[in-house]
């Protein structure tokens, strides 16, 4: 058992590793850190770009194989992931902004995983009533509206509000600023900060929940095992209720674990509009910049994230479900 | 429409109340092409202790009916009429009235035993439910012992562990046997059976039958049991309705339905299917036409289309179920009963027996024709892997172990047994083209080489064509049949001329009207689409066609028409089939050897008159003993060797003979005798009378 | 995909036997007995269809406002005054007047302008990206699923390890480098690149339920070739899916568009996009919202009207749809 768990996470490293060198070399063919000093005025004379990208390891003039090699040796023998072109090292970088993705993310998460499939229930038993139809097109019209635009639209809202009661209620930017020492007060301004940013990745993040756990649940609703129970005496509720419910659940938990990978990259959008500095505006800034070793950076944590989930994914799955239990 | 409140054929004299009133029953569905009166005017009266039989051929509207008793239909059906348990109107109850009954007065045993049970809840687990809804004051002490009680009583070893044990753990047979168990949980009044064997093997299907025989006498309730398969019906029903279209079209005791039935539908029906007991003696007279479209039905007996009596009365009003004068406690729905009745026409009044082709090779002998298809010590093996999770080799399944058979031109080669016995593998291993993992294949005397000639690929191709079992599936609804047809011409090269021609040639063989090939498949019945299936298969004149379970898809009264089909093609074309069935009666029929396969080994082999009068195998000897004969006075006399136990885990290996664990035979062994059938696998030999009569049986 | 269609045509087949007239014993018309399907009632495939999607007010709807959109995007132009390169600088941040119908922007572009201009990119961006996207995954995918063995597990190996690294971050490496002229190509390429490995996955999966489907195993037993059986059984059976997925796709393409642009990542001036402009649109929320709503309510309609398409769609092809309607 350790054994297979363990193989597979040799083939996700080896996995990992392709796909973090194609970004790398991806990065470096599209993206010109050069560029940054030439538009700078007055324009630094070459040699002294030409010192400054080699000491970030991005000179376009050393061959990208080279280049490649030496960001390699970096990580391997001194978790080293680079400098940016401003000489700062990207690691400690992303390190410092994982925490407060976290804060911003998990809640939205929790919350968008009950909402969506308690929705997901409550619509699925009631297939095509107004109930239903009227809850789909409220989630519908979520999934279809750019993060950019829902983010927009209740940051305009809150203005409103704030200037309607003439009070701050809501805070558009930032997940701090009261600077005492007053927990109460510090949890409220946390509170007044968070709220915004959390409904906008709830209403992102619970559509999926609700649409996919309605059909899951649909979709057992008829299995002939339904029936059976139907047949033992337990009413039509009753039976969906103790027995498509649970296996419908379990490609619902496995979603969950997916979605760890997209948790920190599905909130660049409502990082940039809430000026949240997280790891998706981080991302921005390095795209911006033309940090070839942040973006890679960036992009082999959420690798590392994506086949956690995947493997989380496979485990619960594994555990849920009697048929495919281990051993 | 008023009928006459007939009751069913055997109303006991004394009086009994029955416990079942169903009269007038009406369902209709909505669907696209409008609404489809599935059931339209059932009545019957049931009562303890009895089994009703409801025969009837897809669509006629038996499964809707017991669905409907129970209250389990769809949202969209609207039912009308009336249901009446121990005189309470039960389709005025609304679901959670239902639900009272449902399991605990009325049961319910379903056809597919493999979906049935909820695959993340432990078979303990869903016993217990059955129990407690309808008795919550149970003790757990009481439920378990209840639980184990009942898993013993459907004849499951180990019941205190398979507590435990979830549903996938389970194979087919036994999780029927768990349904029934939850059945009669409760010792319900009324258990409905629908179709409770179709999905099982027939040895399994003896062993279930049994069970619910048992579990009706430990009840004393009164079943209700539904199936197309008339030989089941005859073993066990004590009444029988005949349904077509959606109406009972006969009711009378089994006796009266099997040996003096007076509507012609059922005496089509009854003629239409081979018989597993008798040698082959006629062709098989099939119903033309088939079954009724149930949206905008044409007025007049829905059975006159097909029907070989009808005249402008019967397309002109439908008859309702009547007593049939003379005869006591049969009703018939037909016009013409009372001449059927005067002249006292049969089946073979009514029905002509047509005349069948001379084969090309009739009266050569078997040993003067070509070897078509010769397989030699052919192995297959799969690797068995456990689980979804993190795949993992843990075994090999021996699907194929050993086989080596040959079919020579203008003949009939018939693979049967069990389901994981490896036919089917067999059939798939030689239409690979590819050297097997062990053994040899020779096609025409040429040996299925590693690596072959594009043209000698070809050739094959031309040679060796395959018929699937379902026509539904078996060809592209998105190609119309032209398309199809032309698809094996094309690999071989034709021209496009040649291609027009030979596929009118083909549609006209097959006795399709050549002016449909514009049509795309799901525009055609079941049975005209396997009968492009067949046209495609014989496109490219093969020497050799493989068929795995042709017909078993179709409904008896299309069954014998393909049948007849297949037959008169070979005697015409002279090509040689390698048939895949389960169906024993049919294999009777059509073939003319046979070769039993038991875990991928054939234990016999021999002609069809060798297999079937004189068995050898201890194995043989129980499968032909499990066939249902549809005749109820053989059914009630006849001994059944009712097999021990399941089919072994594919992965298991034996050093001796595979069947040993499960032989009747081996228990009256010696310990020396014994010794060996555990010890040495045995070899297939000639065996009995004729040189190639032979069994893998050490004491055969 | 097509079980529905089946049933109903079995249903409709109005089996119409030659009946002879003839009381006493009839000889069986073998011919009648195959042919007999001739005369049938039966409701096409497509009619079907489209009547299921007709029945449904919200995909008509819509239909009708994507039409109305994609004319807007066409034609527009045509009846603005102003042209969405060149700025008026006598009215900058202006509000909705009768001089500039939607405003304009801080650097004095029109705003109907600029819309029209933005939904058409929006729109070319979405539309090619989404076809492209999905004729490359149906070929990969059944190709995958269909060769089964080394080729499968290699691919799907392949396709795991790309979809490793979120495609967002990937497309925004790619286009970040482009030019304001050729950005929207860059756009498409970028989301075309990274946008069709989940898809493949989706279409590898049906593709191994309809592999082990008879005709398929027919046509190999027949010995046809791979690439024919791809091209004639598989992906055409996977038809409905992939239209239902294109016109879904359109609607993720158009959002990734957005977001893209809206970070500065994506299309960038002289050219503009809806997402530009809500980028434009966010640093004047309170001063000119309109800047930030007329592009929003736009790429609503836009979103929400394809959306309306394909769930229509998929409801009028899902075999299991129960909008049959109620029996008398």
């Amino acid at each position: 058992m350790i054994k297979y768990i363990i193989r597979r996470l040799v083939n996700y490293v080896i996995m990992l590793f392709v796909a973090i060198s194609m970004t790398y070399f991806l990065a470096s063919a599209f993206m010109d850190p050069r560029s940054n000093y030439m538009s700078r005025n007055p324009r630094p004379p070459e040699a002294s770009i030409d010192r400054s990208l080699d000491l970030a390891n991005i000179n376009d003039k050393t061959p990208v194989l080279v280049r490649y090699f030496n960001w390699l040796k970096g990580i391997v023998t001194e978790w080293n992931w680079g400098l940016s072109p401003d000489q700062e090292p990207v690691a400690p970088a992303v390190a410092s902004r994982i925490s407060s993705s976290v804060q911003l993310v998990a809640i939205s998460t929790v919350l968008s995983i009950i909402i969506g499939v308690s929705l997901g229930v409550y619509t699925a038993i009631r297939q095509y009533k107004w109930q239903d139809r009227a809850l789909n097109a409220v989630s519908t019209l979520f999934l279809v509206t750019p993060a950019a635009v829902l983010g927009l639209l209740i940051v305009l809202g809150a203005i409103a509000i704030n200037n309607a009661t003439g009070t701050r209620i809501f805070y558009v930017t930032g997940l701090h600023s009261y600077e005492g020492g007053n927990i109460g007060l510090a949890i409220l301004d946390f509170l007044q900060h968070i709220i915004l940013p959390t409904i906008v990745l709830v209403c992102i993040g619970y559509v999926n929940y609700h649409l996919t756990q309605r059909t899951y649940l649909l979709d057992t609703m008829n299995a002939d095992y339904v029936r059976t129970a139907r047949a033992k005496g337990l009413t039509l509720n009753q039976a969906i209720r103790k027995h498509a419910l649970r296996t419908s659940l379990i490609p619902t938990t496995t979603n969950i674990a997916f979605s760890i990978a997209s948790i920190f990259t599905g909130a660049v959008i409502t990082e940039t509009v809430f000026a949240i500095n997280g790891l998706g505006r981080y991302f921005v800034t390095t795209i911006q910049d033309n940090d070839i070793n942040g973006a890679v950076c960036i992009a082999a944590f959420s690798g590392v994230c994506t086949l956690a989930g995947a493997l989380l994914a496979d485990i619960l799955a594994a555990w849920l479900d009697p048929r495919i239990r281990l051993n | 429409m008023t009928e006459p409140m007939n009751t069913v054929a055997a109303a006991p004299a004394n009086g009994e109340q029955p416990v079942l009133e169903v009269r007038d029953l009406r369902v209709n569905f909505a669907s696209e092409a409008g609404t489809v009166r599935a059931v339209r005017g059932v009545n019957f009266d049931l009562y303890r202790g009895k089994t009703l039989g409801i025969v009837g051929e897809s669509g006629s509207g038996k499964s809707v009916t017991s669905m409907a008793i129970m209250g389990l239909l769809d949202k969209n059906a609207h039912v009308e009429g009336s249901i009446k348990f121990r005189g309470d109107e039960l389709l005025t109850k609304n679901d959670k009235e239902m639900s009272v009954l449902r399991g605990d007065r009325i049961a319910m045993v379903f056809q597919d035993p493999l979906s049935a049970l909820t695959p993340v809840f432990s078979i303990g687990e869903q016993l217990k439910e059955a129990l407690v809804i309808h008795n919550p004051k149970m003790t757990e002490e009481q439920i378990v012992s209840r639980s184990i009680e009942l898993l013993k009583l459907v004849g499951i070893p180990n019941a205190e562990e398979r507590l435990k044990s979830y549903p996938h753990q389970f194979s087919g047979g036994m999780r029927q046997r768990v349904v029934i168990a939850m059945a009669i949980a409760n010792n319900p009044d009324i258990i409905i059976c629908d179709e409770p064997t179709t999905a099982l093997d027939v040895t399994i299907q003896a062993q279930v039958l049994e069970v619910l025989q048992r579990a009706q006498q430990e009840t004393g309730a009164a079943v209700i049991f539904i199936t197309h398969d008339l030989g089941v019906i005859a073993g066990i029903a004590d009444d029988i309705i005949v349904m077509y279209a959606g109406r009972p079209v006969e009711k009378a005791d089994v006796d009266t339905v099997f040996h003096n039935p007076v509507m012609p539908y059922t005496m089509g029906l009854l003629g239409a299917v081979p018989r597993p007991d008798r040698e082959k003696s006629s062709r098989l007279v099939p119903i033309p036409g088939a079954p009724m479209n149930l949206v905008n039905m044409p007025k007049g007996c829905p059975f006159a289309p097909r029907c070989p009596l009808a005249t402008d009365i019967c397309r002109q009003g439908e008859p309702d179920l009547l007593p049939v004068e003379g005869r006591e406690g049969q009703l018939a729905a037909c016009h013409r009963v009372k001449e059927i009745v005067d002249q006292n026409l049969t089946f073979s009044d009514i029905y002509t027996v047509g005349e069948s082709v001379k084969s090309k090779f009739d009266g050569i002998p078997r040993e003067r024709r070509r070897t078509v298809l010769d397989v030699k010590h052919l192995k297959k093996t799969f690797p068995l892997t456990a689980g979804g999770f993190l795949r993992r080799k843990v075994g090999e399944v021996h699907a194929v172990d050993d086989v080596t058979l040959d079919v020579r031109e203008g003949e009939t080669v018939a693979l049967v047994g069990e389901s994981g016995s490896g036919k089917s593998t067999t059939l798939l291993e030689i239409m690979e083209f590819r050297q097997p993992e062990s053994g040899e294949i020779s096609v025409l005397g040429k040996p299925i080489a590693k690596r072959m000639s594009r043209e000698d690929k070809r050739e094959l191709h031309s040679n060796v064509q395959y018929i699937f079992q379902d026509p539904m599936s078996s060809l592209d609804p998105r190609l119309p049949i032209y398309d199809i047809l032309a698809e094996p011409l094309k690999v071989q090269g034709l021209s496009k001329q040649e291609i027009n021609d030979r596929i009118r040639d083909l549609m006209a063989l097959v006795e399709l009207n050549p002016d449909q090939v514009d049509r795309f498949p799901t525009q055609f019945s079941g049975g005209q689409r396997q009968r492009i299936a067949i046209a495609r298969a014989l496109a490219v004149n093969p020497k050799l066609v493989l068929l795995d379970e042709p017909v078993s898809a179709l409904d008896v009264s299309i069954q014998a028409g393909v049948i007849n089909l297949l037959e008169d093609l070979q005697n015409k074309l002279g090509v040689a089939y390698l048939f895949v069935a389960h169906n024993l009666s049919v294999i009777r029929h059509i073939s003319n050897r046979i070769a039993v396969m038991y875990l991928g080994r054939i234990v016999e082999l021999g002609s069809n008159h060798d297999v079937f009068e004189e068995p050898l195998h201890p194995y043989t000897k129980a499968l032909l003993s499990a066939v249902p004969v549809p005749d109820p006075q053989i059914e009630r006399t006849r001994q059944r060797i009712v097999l021990e136990g399941e089919l072994p885990s594919p992965s298991e290996s034996f050093s001796g003979c595979p069947f040993a664990g499960r032989c009747p035979m081996f228990s009256t062994l010696t310990k020396e005798q014994q010794a060996r059938c555990l010890g040495e696998s045995p070899e297939l030999v000639a065996k009995g009378g004729a040189a190639d009569h032979m069994a893998a049986c050490h004491f055969a | 995909m097509s079980d529905m269609a089946t049933e109903e045509k079995d249903l409709g087949l109005n089996q119409d036997v030659a009946t002879e007239g003839t009381p006493a014993a009839v000889v069986v018309n073998p011919v009648s007995q195959g042919g007999d399907a001739q005369d049938l009632k039966r409701t096409g495939r497509m009619t079907l269809y489209v009547r299921r999607f007709m029945r449904r007010p919200s995909a008509v709807f819509g239909l009708v406002v994507l039409c109305i959109l994609i004319l807007f995007a066409l034609f527009g132009a045509m009846v603005c005054p102003w042209k969405y390169d060149e700025p008026d600088f006598t009215a900058l941040a202006a509000a909705p007047s009768a001089d500039h119908w939607l405003g304009t922007t801080i650097g004095g572009s029109d705003m109907y302008a600029m819309i029209v201009r933005g939904l058409g990119r929006s729109l070319l961006v979405g539309i090619i990206s989404s076809t492209l996207i999905m004729i490359i995954s149906a070929v990969l995918g059944t190709a995958i699923a269909f060769f089964e063995g080394v080729v499968e597990k290699v691919g799907m190996w392949i396709l795991d390890m790309l979809l490793t690294i979120p495609s967002f971050l990937l497309v925004a490496m790619i286009v970040r480098s482009s030019s304001g002229t050729s950005g929207w190509l860059w756009l498409t390429i970028g989301i075309t690149a990274f946008g069709w490995i989940g898809y493949a996955r989706v279409i590898r999966t049906l593709t191994m339920s309809l592999r082990e489907l008879d005709y398929i195993r027919a046509a190999k037993f027949m010995g046809v070739g791979s690439f024919r059986i791809i091209l004639r059984h598989l992906v055409p059976n996977l038809g409905s899916v992939l239209i239902i997925n294109t016109v879904l796709g359109v609607v993720s393409a158009v959002n990734q568009e957005t977001a893209l642009s809206f970070l500065g990542l994506g299309i960038k001036a002289p050219d503009t996009s809806l997402g530009t402009l809500l980028m434009n649109g966010q640093s004047s929320v309170l001063t000119a919202p309109w800047i930030l709503l007329f592009p929003s309510a736009v790429l609503i309609l836009l979103t929400f009207s394809v959306q309306l398409i394909g769930d229509g769609l998929r409801d009028a092809i899902d075999p299991y749809s129960r909008s049959a309607g109620k029996a008398e």
